[in-house]
């Protein structure tokens, strides 16, 4: 991931360097957002950004980033915002809203659905932050090798954590959330009172026995990673996240599988930092980017969830292989069986502690 | 007075069944209120709990360690506090529970109040919602049963089917809390009317139905116990349950009498009564900061003891006996709620800590874990509040598991009858024995007991003066057609009891008596005005008379009247009459 940062930041330099006196300025032909990168980032450029482009004739410069406020927070303050759009994750951007790094924004700006349905109805629920608006809906699953376990598959949450019957090197994501849930899943507590439980000292503590109980875990930060481990044969089963497994598996053949059960869904939001350079045409593009056509496109690039009604019964086959896009979604009903919506209030509020109280114990456990 | 066949054949006919089926329809819509009533406390107290700092989810989310930690004291003592103000509303000076519900309809005497009943369910919505250590299923008992006599109070409906709406309100309390129809009808039944009736059942059923619909609907909460499919326990595992199920039963002791120990202890403390409350908080508050798992409903605690390894065993003691001991300080000290809640935490702590002994001793795998703990929570639960059988259908209802069931089976066998036994048959029935109504022989006798003869009192008999002349006595007695003349002298007090028989005898005889006072008094048991009738049945037992004289003593033995032979007689027929029409009629 350190290697990732530095070349955006890298990028970032250069790219301002090259407009010294960009900062204030507006509608010059340029708008800069801050993404995810690889398959995601082709997706959005093929259903967002290049038809932007193309409709309005201004350019997208696009800069890659793994999720974090600290360098959003140093651009605040140091008031040198470069970015005029970032796409987040809700948790993260719950904080920064709160933190006062992000513009408010209004439902209002949002297109209404094709058939007139406005945007509050067609929405799926809480969607609208007071300063992020949920685009698509993705899920962490978790991916296996099909080659790995002859004669029997995975078909539960629990299975990550049985090296007997599942044996093999995990990756798992460096990071408490997800992990702890899928942990304390794995005991057959219900849904419904996941989070509760996980606020407990003793929550906790089992979940990251259950954690601790695995042997060889590959810790991954970068999304690309999990992909590529599995397609090595480094691990036999990792999370990640399901669109760039089935970027994997679809366009380039990696023989994986993906396990629905125990998915944990997030919203990913559209956000303007605080002193975005271009805040009036990145509320252009946001409406843009939004419309019922635009995030069923998205949706046949990489297999999200639309944020909209309207757009989830128009999403239709992968523009390349032909694959029929509803089945990939996470929110298709077939995967959603057993999905698990990340509690992202609990996370904007608890993350410090729980970070800190991961990071001791992933500490302990290398020091072994 | 209808002689019995004519009653009976009055209760067939067309009109009959409407009637009837409106009886369902009106519990249908009892049932339907006391669901979105127990819907909407439910949701209060979690609100609560989440805004006031008792919830986990809240206090992880809370990031000033200092306030949380003044909160965790504060906030339990401030409930008890606003909890024992409130009680100083209520007549009684404490909470309603559904040991008032089970008076009320065994003795077939008095609604429920509306503005107790309110007032105990605030209180203990309160007390939940500021993380006392009670349960929440006896306030929505309660609350559905007030609302449902209060329906039957509107409509003017005779006391059987005052009981019935009664029962109707408490089936889908439950019904809407456990999601849980089958326990609801049940427990309405077993614990509240006591017999089981056809007429009572579709009305019951009716309300039981409504409450699950509205609450599969409304409230989206997880199953109480996950079982793993393909664990079942081994043969000799059964006699472990059995087992449990004894040794529960004292563990169910030891909870009742926590609680009853404490509640009599705190009536000698010199605290005010509004304070005790308060005082139990803060002390509650301090310890869990220590063991956080004692604070308010324990639903959390509930979880991880069906877990394996999630407590070692001394770990699960420790919690059982401070859990035993915050729910009986709660209680005893004035908070409101109910017993349920903390049983079934007390139980399933018990339950595993009975697996992971039984785990340890015999190394095998702990996949039955989870048996255990349930084991142990109908075992505990089932002698607290008398209802053997629900226990068992929640846990049927709740897990959809057979083998479940069965392991609960096994351990509720022994557990019932020894707690009743041992202790009585249910907490509630202890409570009111130490008020003074004993249930122990049945409603027959509770409701005997407690009517007065007073309702029977007749002033149709002859009343002498001691100073009276024989003669004259007998005339009077002739006349109004009695044989038997009260004695009452100048300042009204009873003087004794003289038969026509011996009046004649004395008048005849030369050398008798002139004044009725020297006349020998017949041996007559006297009762009082507050006397039962069931005491009064016992007195008529060593009497051939007329009647019973009644005297006051409240008055220095002023007479105040009889009450006759065939009065009292009567009044036990149509009571027994009555009962019998409720239990055993179909419409």
């Amino acid at each position: 991931m350190a290697r990732d940062k530095h070349k955006w930041r890298l990028a970032c330099v250069l790219w301002l360097g090259m407009f010294p006196g960009v900062h204030g300025q507006a509608d010059d032909g340029v708008l800069s957002i801050l993404s995810w990168g690889g398959a995601y980032e082709r997706a959005q450029q093929a259903a967002l950004f290049a038809p932007y482009t193309n409709a309005t004739g201004i350019s997208i410069e696009v800069a890659q980033y793994d999720g974090g406020l600290e360098d959003l927070r140093r651009a605040v303050a140091e008031d040198e915002v470069p970015w005029d759009l970032i796409d987040m994750t809700r948790s993260e951007a719950m904080v920064a809203c709160a933190e006062g790094l992000l513009q408010p924004l209004s439902p209002t700006l949002l297109a209404p659905a094709p058939d007139g349905t406005p945007p509050e109805q067609d929405f799926v629920p809480d969607a609208f932050g007071r300063c992020a608006i949920t685009h698509s809906i993705f899920a962490t699953v978790v991916a296996y090798r099909r080659d790995a376990f002859p004669g029997t598959r995975p078909d539960g949450i629990e299975d990550l954590f049985d090296q007997q019957r599942f044996p093999g090197p995990r990756a798992l994501q460096r990071t408490p959330a997800v992990n702890l849930e899928w942990a304390l899943l794995s005991y057959r507590v219900p849904h419904e009172e996941l989070y509760g439980l996980l606020s407990t000292r003793r929550g906790l503590d089992l979940a990251l026995e259950r954690l601790d109980d695995l042997e060889n875990i590959h810790w991954w930060e970068a999304g690309d990673t999990p992909p590529r481990l599995l397609s090595e044969g480094k691990v036999v089963m990792a999370s990640g996240y399901n669109g760039r497994f089935f970027d994997a598996m679809v366009n380039r053949g990696v023989p994986i599988e993906i396990l629905w059960d125990g998915q944990v869904q997030e919203h990913e939001t559209w956000a303007i930092p605080r002193g975005a350079p271009h805040p009036e045409t990145a509320r252009d593009f946001l409406r843009f980017a939004t419309t019922t056509e635009r995030l069923a496109d998205l949706a046949r690039h990489i297999p999200y969830g639309p944020a909209r009604r309207s757009a989830a019964v128009r999403v239709t086959t992968h523009p390349d292989s032909g694959v029929d896009m509803r089945l990939h979604i996470p929110t298709h009903p077939l995967n959603a069986e057993r999905a698990l919506t990340k509690d992202e209030a609990w996370y904007a509020q608890s993350l410090g502690r729980i970070q800190e109280y991961f990071q001791a114990w992933l500490e302990a456990r290398e020091a072994q | 007075m209808d002689s019995l066949p004519e009653r009976i054949a009055s209760g067939r006919g067309p009109l009959s069944v409407v009637r009837f089926l409106g009886l369902v329809l009106l519990g249908a819509i009892v049932g339907a209120v006391a669901a979105l009533l127990a819907v909407a406390f439910v949701s209060a107290v979690l609100a609560l709990n989440d805004l006031l700092l008792i919830s986990p989810r809240s206090r992880m989310m809370f990031d000033h360690p200092g306030l949380l930690l003044a909160a965790t004291i504060a906030v339990p003592a401030l409930g008890g506090l606003v909890v024992g103000l409130l009680h100083l509303r209520i007549p009684e000076r404490r909470p309603h529970t559904p040991a008032d519900v089970i008076a009320a309809v065994q003795t077939r005497h008095g609604r429920l109040p509306a503005r107790a009943g309110g007032l105990s369910a605030l209180t203990a919505l309160v007390s939940l919602g500021s993380g006392a250590s009670v349960g929440q299923y006896g306030p929505l008992v309660h609350l559905g049963a007030t609302l449902g006599s209060q329906v039957a109070r509107l409509l003017r409906l005779g006391r059987s089917d005052d009981n019935i709406t009664i029962a109707c309100g408490v089936a889908a309390a439950i019904a809407t809390a456990f999601n849980a129809p089958l326990a609801g009808i049940v427990f309405a039944h077993e614990v509240v009317l006591r017999h089981y009736a056809l007429r009572a059942f579709a009305p019951v059923a009716a309300a039981a139905l409504v409450g699950y619909v509205i609450a599969t609907n409304v409230l989206d909460r997880g199953a109480l116990f996950h079982v793993a499919d393909t664990a079942v326990p081994l043969p000799w595992e059964f006699v472990a349950f059995l087992a449990i199920g004894g040794l529960g039963a004292l563990v169910a002791g030891a909870y009742m009498h926590t609680i009853l120990g404490v509640t009599r202890l705190a009536g000698s403390l010199p605290i005010a009564a509004p304070l005790r409350p308060a005082l139990a908080g803060a002390l509650l508050g301090l310890t869990a900061l220590w063991i956080p798992d004692i604070l308010g409903m324990g639903q959390e605690t509930l979880r991880f003891a069906t877990i394996a390894g999630a407590f070692g065993s001394a770990e699960l003691l420790l919690v059982l006996v401070l859990k035993i001991a915050a729910t009986g300080l709660c209680l005893g000290m004035g908070f409101s709620g109910g017993v349920f809640s903390p049983a079934l935490v007390i139980g399933t702590l018990f339950g595993a800590l009975c697996g992971s002994l039984v785990g340890q001793l015999s190394g095998a795998p702990q996949e039955t874990f989870v048996f255990y703990a349930v084991c142990g929570m109908v075992a505990v639960t089932s002698p607290v509040i008398g209802a053997p059988l629900t226990s068992l259908l929640i846990v049927f209802e709740l897990t959809g598991s057979y083998a479940l069931t069965t392991a609960a089976l096994a351990s509720v066998t022994l557990a019932s009858p020894i707690a009743a036994q041992l202790f009585g048959r249910s907490l509630f029935d202890i409570q009111l024995e130490r008020r003074g109504l004993d249930l122990s022989a049945g409603r027959g006798r509770a409701v005997l007991r407690t009517t007065p003869v007073a309702d029977y009192l007749s002033e149709d008999c002859v009343t002498l003066h001691p100073q009276t002349p024989v003669a004259e006595a007998v005339t009077t007695l002739c006349r109004a057609r009695h044989g038997e003349g009260y004695l009452v002298d100048d300042q009204g007090r009873y003087r004794g009891c003289v038969s026509l028989a011996d009046l004649e005898a004395a008048r005849e005889s030369a050398s008798g008596p002139a004044r009725v006072g020297e006349v020998a008094t017949l041996a007559r048991p006297v009762v009082q005005p507050d006397t039962s009738l069931w005491d009064a049945m016992a007195k008529l037992q060593d009497v051939t008379g007329e009647a019973l004289p009644v005297v006051d003593p409240a008055a220095e033995d002023a007479f105040r009247g009889v009450v006759f032979e065939s009065s009292i007689t009567r009044a036990y027929l149509a009571h027994g009459d009555e009962m019998r029409r409720e239990e055993h009629g179909t419409g």
